[in-house]
C-alpha cells in the first residue's frame, strides 16, 4: 500500500490476552503516554486511537481493548474479527497468562484474519525479579507461530511505542491493496466504513 | 340489558385505569409515544388503504347534498370536560336517548328535512379536532356529522378551510385526514377516552382493525354522539372495556376481546377526493336497494376559532413545567414505524399513509423535580413501634424520587436489596444477622480451609483467586475507604468475593462483581451484611454474568425495542449503521452505571433502581435517557460503532445524573405497557420467572 503512493492507512487492532496481563495499561500509554498503576478492569471493550508516522505514511490504528477473563471470551471474536492486527499480551511474571496468550494465538490462527499482523508481547518488564516466563521461551514460541516478540512495560513505557511501531511497519507489507480486511485506505472518509465490520 | 346499576361495580375500577393512564399521558408526554395497546404490529402497512386508487365498492355519485344548517353553539354545549370522569354517565345517557328525539340530543338546532335523496343529518358537531402532530398550531380542527340516509347511517368529518390558525395546514392535510363518509357497516368498535385533563376524545375502529385518528370533541358532545348512533345501529358496550362500543356486534358481542380492537391503530385515511360512496351489502341492510349518500364539503364558519385557541391555551396553563399540551401517544402510531410515505391496498381501497413529520422535535423537559434524600426523622415515619415498615410502596416511591440520605443508606439498603423484608421487626432483623454471620463465616471457612497443598491440586480455586485478587486491588483504589497499600477493606472485598465465590459455586467470580459490591461494603462496613446483601444483589443480577451472556443479550434487546419504540429516529440511525446490537450500553448494563457516575452519584442512582418502584428495569430506560440526551450529537456526528463505542464510554463521569433519572422516569410511564412488552419475562434483574407471585406484585406497580 505504501508503494500505491497512498500515504494514511487505517488499521484495526485488538488487544487480547490474559486478566491483569496489562491490555489496557499498554493501550493507556500508548494513546496518552500515561501508567495507572491501578488500571481498573475493562468491562466490555474500550475502543481508542492513535495515529502514527511510519516512513513517509501515517498509521492510523483503531485499538479494540478488550476483557481479560475467559467468562467473556464468547465476545471476542466481535472485535477481532476484521482486525488487520493483534497484540497478544501476558505478563512475565504470570506462567498462566503466558499459556492463556498461546490459546489466544491458536484461535486467531484458525478464526482471524489470515494476514493478521500479530505481536506477542510479555509486559511487566519492569518485574524482572518476579519474572515466571523466559524472554527466549517466549521468542521460540512466537518464532514458531509467525508472530514478532517485544518484552514490554507499560509502566516505564520500555518497547510500547515500538510494538505499535513495528506493526506498523509490517502492515502494508503483508496487506494486498484489494483486500480490505480491516484496513482501508484514506483518500476518502467516507470509506471508512469499510474497516468498521467488526461490529457486525 | 347494560343499565347503570349493572354496571355500577365496575365503574371506579375503570375510572381508576383510564385516570391514570390518561392523566400520565397529558400532562408528561409531549414529545413521546405511548401506545395504549400491545400491539406494534410490524406488517402494518399491508393494513393501510391507500389513496390512489379508489376502492371498487366506492361509486362515483350524482349531485352533492345541499344542506342548510343554523348552526347555534349554545352555552349548554360548553360542557365541562376537564375533570369529566362521569363515565357511564355517558352510556346511561346513551340508552335514554336511544328514544329520544335526536333533535335534543345536541344542543343544536338544525333543518334535516330539506336534504334530498331521504339523506338526514342526525348529528353534527363542531370543532371535533384531530392532532396530528403534538404541536397546537398543527391540529385540525373540522365538523363532525352522522348522515342518515335510508336505514344506513354514515359518518363524516370534514376539515375546516382556511384556518388562519393553520397555517403550515396544506390542502394536502386536509385531504388527508378527512373523512368521507364512513358506514357504520364497516365500523367496528368506538372507544371513548375520558382523560382527567384535556378533552374527550374518541378512536374510531373500523371492521379491517383500522383506526381513524383520535377525534377530539372540543366542545363536548361524546355521549350525545353515542346516544345517537345507537338510534340507528346496533351498539353495545363491550364487556371487556365499558370504554369500548361494539358496531353491529351481532355474533357474539360479549366475547369480542380488548386486544381485537386495538389491533393496528394506524392513522391512515383515504385521501383522494371522492366525494361519494355506494354502501355494499351488509346484515343491516341487505333487503334494501343499493343507496347512495353525496354530499359537498360544507365550508364551515369558523365563528367560534377565538374561543377554540382561548380553550386551549387554558389547558396549557394548567398542565406542569410549562410543557405544551401534550398529544395523545395514540396519534403517533403511524410514526412508530413509518417516517415516511408508504402505500398499501387493502379491501378497504388504497389509502396513503401520512408523512409524519419526526416525533421528537421536543427535548424531554419533564419528569418529577429530585426530592432531597429520605433522612432518618422521616425514615422512621415509615416504621411501626416494633419496627416493621407499614407501607412498603410509600417507602419505595419515597426512595424512589429522592434516594436516601447516606448516613441512612446501611439500614435502607438491606430493605431495598431485599436481605431484610419490609414486615420484619427490629428484633427479627437483629436475629437474622446473626444468624447469618454465622452463615457466612461456614462458607467463608470452606476456602480458609484449603491447605496449599490442596490448592496445587485445586485449580479452579487458584484461578478463582487469582482473578479475585488481581480485580479487588484495581477496585476504587481512589477512594480513602480502599486507599494504600495492605488496606483492609481490599482484603475485605477479596473474602467477600472468594466467599461468594463458593456460595455460588456455578456462577463464581466474574469481572465486574467487584465493581458491584464495592459501593456495598462500603456502605455496610461489615463483612457478613455486606455479603448477604451481594448475595440479594446477585439474585437479580447474577444472569449480567452468564457465561452465555443471555442475561445482558436479554437486556441489550429490550433497550433497543424500546428505543424503537421511544426514539424510532434514533432506532434508524443504529439500524443503518450496525449498532443494534447495543454493545456500547454494555458497561452500562453489566455493573449498573458504575463506572458512568461518581461513587456518591452511583449509590443514589442504584437506590432509585432497587425500589423497582415505576418498573424493575428502570436501568433501561436509564440506557435510553442517556442515549436520547446525546442523539444529536452521535447522529449529527455520523458516529459508527467504533466511534459511539468510544464516546460512550468517554461519557463516563460527564452524565448529570438527576435530569436522567427525570428523564427515565418519564419515558418509562410514557412507554408504559408497550415499554413492559419490550422487555420479555425474566430480564435482569426480574427474579427467575417461575417466581409467578413476584410478578403479579410488580405488575399492580406498574399500574
Amino acid at each position: 500500500m505504501a508503494t500505491t503512493g497512498n500515504k494514511n492507512i487505517n488499521a484495526k487492532l485488538v488487544l487480547l490476552g490474559d486478566v491483569g496481563a496489562g491490555k489496557s495499561s499498554l493501550v493507556l500509554r500508548f494513546v496518552k503516554g500515561q501508567f495507572i498503576e491501578f488500571q481498573e478492569s475493562t468491562i466490555g471493550a474500550a475502543f481508542f486511537s492513535q495515529t502514527l508516522a511510519v516512513n513517509d505514511a501515517t498509521v492510523k490504528f483503531e485499538i479494540w481493548d478488550t476483557a481479560g477473563q475467559e467468562r467473556y471470551h464468547s465476545l471476542a471474536p466481535m472485535y477481532y474479527r476484521g482486525a488487520a492486527a493483534a497484540i497478544i499480551v501476558y505478563d512475565i511474571t504470570n506462567q498462566a497468562s503466558f499459556e492463556r496468550a498461546k490459546k489466544w494465538v491458536q484461535e486467531l490462527q484458525a478464526q482471524g484474519n489470515p494476514n493478521m499482523v500479530m505481536a506477542l508481547a510479555g509486559n511487566k518488564a519492569d518485574l524482572p525479579d518476579t519474572r515466571k516466563v523466559a524472554a527466549e521461551e517466549a521468542q521460540a514460541y512466537a518464532q514458531e507461530n509467525g508472530l514478532f516478540f517485544m518484552e514490554t512495560s507499560a509502566k516505564t513505557a520500555a518497547n510500547v511505542n515500538d510494538v505499535f511501531y513495528e506493526i506498523a511497519k509490517r502492515l502494508p507489507r503483508v496487506q494486498p491493496a484489494q483486500n480490505p480486511s480491516g484496513m482501508v485506505l484514506m483518500d476518502r472518509p467516507a470509506e471508512r466504513v469499510a474497516s468498521a465490520s467488526c461490529c457486525s | 340489558m347494560y343499565g347503570i346499576p349493572k354496571y355500577g361495580r365496575f365503574r371506579s375500577l375503570k375510572i381508576h385505569r383510564i385516570y391514570t393512564r390518561d392523566s400520565v399521558t397529558t400532562r408528561n408526554c409531549p414529545a413521546l409515544l405511548c401506545l395504549p395497546g400491545p400491539t406494534l404490529t410490524p406488517s402494518l402497512s399491508s393494513l393501510l388503504p391507500r389513496k390512489s386508487q379508489p376502492s371498487p365498492a366506492f361509486v362515483s355519485k350524482k349531485k352533492p347534498l345541499s344542506l342548510s344548517l343554523s348552526v347555534h353553539e349554545s352555552l349548554a354545549m360548553q360542557e365541562t370536560e376537564l375533570h369529566d370522569l362521569s363515565d357511564d354517565a355517558d352510556y346511561a345517557a346513551s340508552q335514554l336517548q336511544a328514544s329520544a328525539s335526536m333533535m335534543r340530543s345536541d344542543g343544536i338546532k338544525r333543518s334535516s328535512s330539506s336534504e334530498p335523496d331521504g339523506a338526514e343529518i342526525v348529528y353534527l358537531k363542531d370543532n371535533v379536532t384531530i392532532h396530528p402532530t403534538q404541536f397546537a398550531s398543527e391540529r385540525i380542527s373540522g365538523r363532525l356529522k352522522l348522515i342518515k340516509q335510508a336505514s344506513s347511517l354514515f359518518m363524516t368529518w370534514i376539515p375546516y378551510k382556511g384556518q388562519s390558525t393553520n397555517a403550515k395546514l396544506s390542502e394536502k392535510d386536509r385531504n388527508l385526514y378527512t373523512i368521507r363518509a364512513v358506514p357504520f357497516t364497516e365500523v367496528r368498535s368506538i372507544r371513548r377516552h375520558t382523560p382527567a385533563l384535556g378533552w374527550q376524545y374518541i378512536i374510531i375502529v373500523l371492521s379491517s382493525g383500522l383506526a381513524f385518528p383520535p377525534l377530539y370533541f372540543y366542545n363536548g358532545g361524546v355521549k350525545e354522539f353515542l346516544g345517537t348512533i345507537k338510534q340507528h345501529v346496533f351498539l353495545v358496550r363491550s364487556a371487556e372495556d365499558a370504554n369500548v362500543f361494539l358496531v353491529n356486534d351481532f355474533g357474539n358481542p360479549l366475547q369480542r376481546t380488548l386486544s381485537s380492537l386495538e389491533l393496528p391503530m394506524a392513522v391512515s385515511v383515504a385521501s383522494e377526493p371522492s366525494t361519494s360512496i355506494s354502501v355494499g351489502e351488509s346484515p343491516l341492510n341487505e333487503n334494501q336497494e343499493r343507496t347512495d349518500v353525496v354530499f359537498g364539503n360544507s365550508s364551515a364558519s369558523l365563528y367560534n376559532g377565538k374561543q377554540r385557541q382561548k380553550k386551549a391555551s387554558n389547558v396549557t396553563e394548567k398542565i406542569p413545567d410549562g410543557s405544551p399540551v401534550a398529544s395523545d401517544p395514540l396519534e403517533n402510531i403511524s410514526y412508530m414505524k413509518h417516517n415516511h410515505v408508504e402505500e398499501a391496498a387493502t379491501n378497504l381501497g388504497t389509502f396513503e399513509l401520512i408523512d409524519c413529520k419526526e416525533v421528537d422535535k421536543l427535548t424531554l423537559v419533564w419528569g418529577k423535580p429530585r426530592q432531597p434524600p429520605l433522612g432518618f426523622e422521616e425514615w422512621f415515619t415509615f416504621l411501626d413501634s416494633e419496627g416493621k415498615v407499614l407501607d412498603s410502596k410509600a417507602l419505595r416511591k419515597r426512595i424512589f424520587y429522592g434516594g436516601v440520605e447516606h448516613g441512612l443508606r446501611k439500614e435502607a439498603w438491606a430493605f431495598l436489596l431485599g436481605y431484610h423484608s419490609y414486615d420484619s421487626t427490629y428484633a427479627e432483623r437483629t436475629y437474622l444477622r446473626s444468624i447469618k454471620k454465622s452463615e457466612y463465616e461456614t462458607i467463608k471457612f470452606q476456602w480458609q480451609s484449603i491447605s496449599p497443598e490442596q490448592a496445587k491440586r485445586f485449580t479452579k480455586f487458584r484461578e478463582r483467586k487469582g482473578l479475585i485478587e488481581k480485580d479487588v486491588v484495581r477496585t476504587d483504589r481512589s477512594l480513602s475507604f480502599y486507599d494504600g497499600d495492605d488496606n483492609a477493606n481490599v482484603n475485605l472485598l477479596r473474602d467477600i468475593l472468594l466467599t461468594y465465590s463458593f456460595y455460588n459455586f456455578d456462577l463464581g467470580y466474574c469481572q465486574g462483581m467487584s465493581d458491584l459490591l464495592s459501593p456495598i461494603l462500603f456502605i455496610m462496613e461489615d463483612e457478613s451484611e455486606s455479603f448477604w446483601c451481594f448475595v440479594a444483589l446477585m439474585e437479580r443480577l447474577g444472569p449480567n454474568f452468564n457465561r452465555d451472556q443471555n442475561g445482558m443479550h436479554s437486556q441489550l434487546f429490550a433497550i433497543s425495542k424500546l428505543v424503537e419504540l421511544l426514539d424510532s429516529p434514533l432506532h434508524n440511525y443504529f439500524k443503518q449503521h450496525d449498532c443494534l446490537n447495543y454493545f456500547f450500553c454494555f458497561r452500562w448494563i453489566l455493573i449498573q452505571f458504575k463506572r458512568e457516575f461518581e461513587y456518591e452519584k452511583t449509590m443514589r442512582l442504584w437506590e432509585v433502581l432497587w425500589t423497582h418502584y415505576l418498573s424493575e428495569h428502570l436501568h433501561l430506560y436509564v440506557c435510553v435517557a442517556i442515549l436520547k440526551r446525546y442523539r444529536n450529537k452521535i447522529m449529527g456526528e455520523q458516529m459508527d460503532f467504533d466511534t459511539l463505542l468510544k464516546f460512550i464510554n468517554e461519557l463516563s463521569g460527564h452524565i448529570d445524573l438527576d435530569p436522567i433519572l427525570r428523564d427515565a422516569e418519564a419515558l418509562c410511564i410514557c412507554a408504559g405497557e408497550n415499554g413492559a412488552t419490550c422487555i420479555p419475562p425474566g430480564t435482569p434483574p426480574s427474579l427467575p420467572v417461575d417466581d409467578g407471585s413476584f410478578y403479579t406484585q410488580q405488575d399492580d406497580d406498574v399500574l
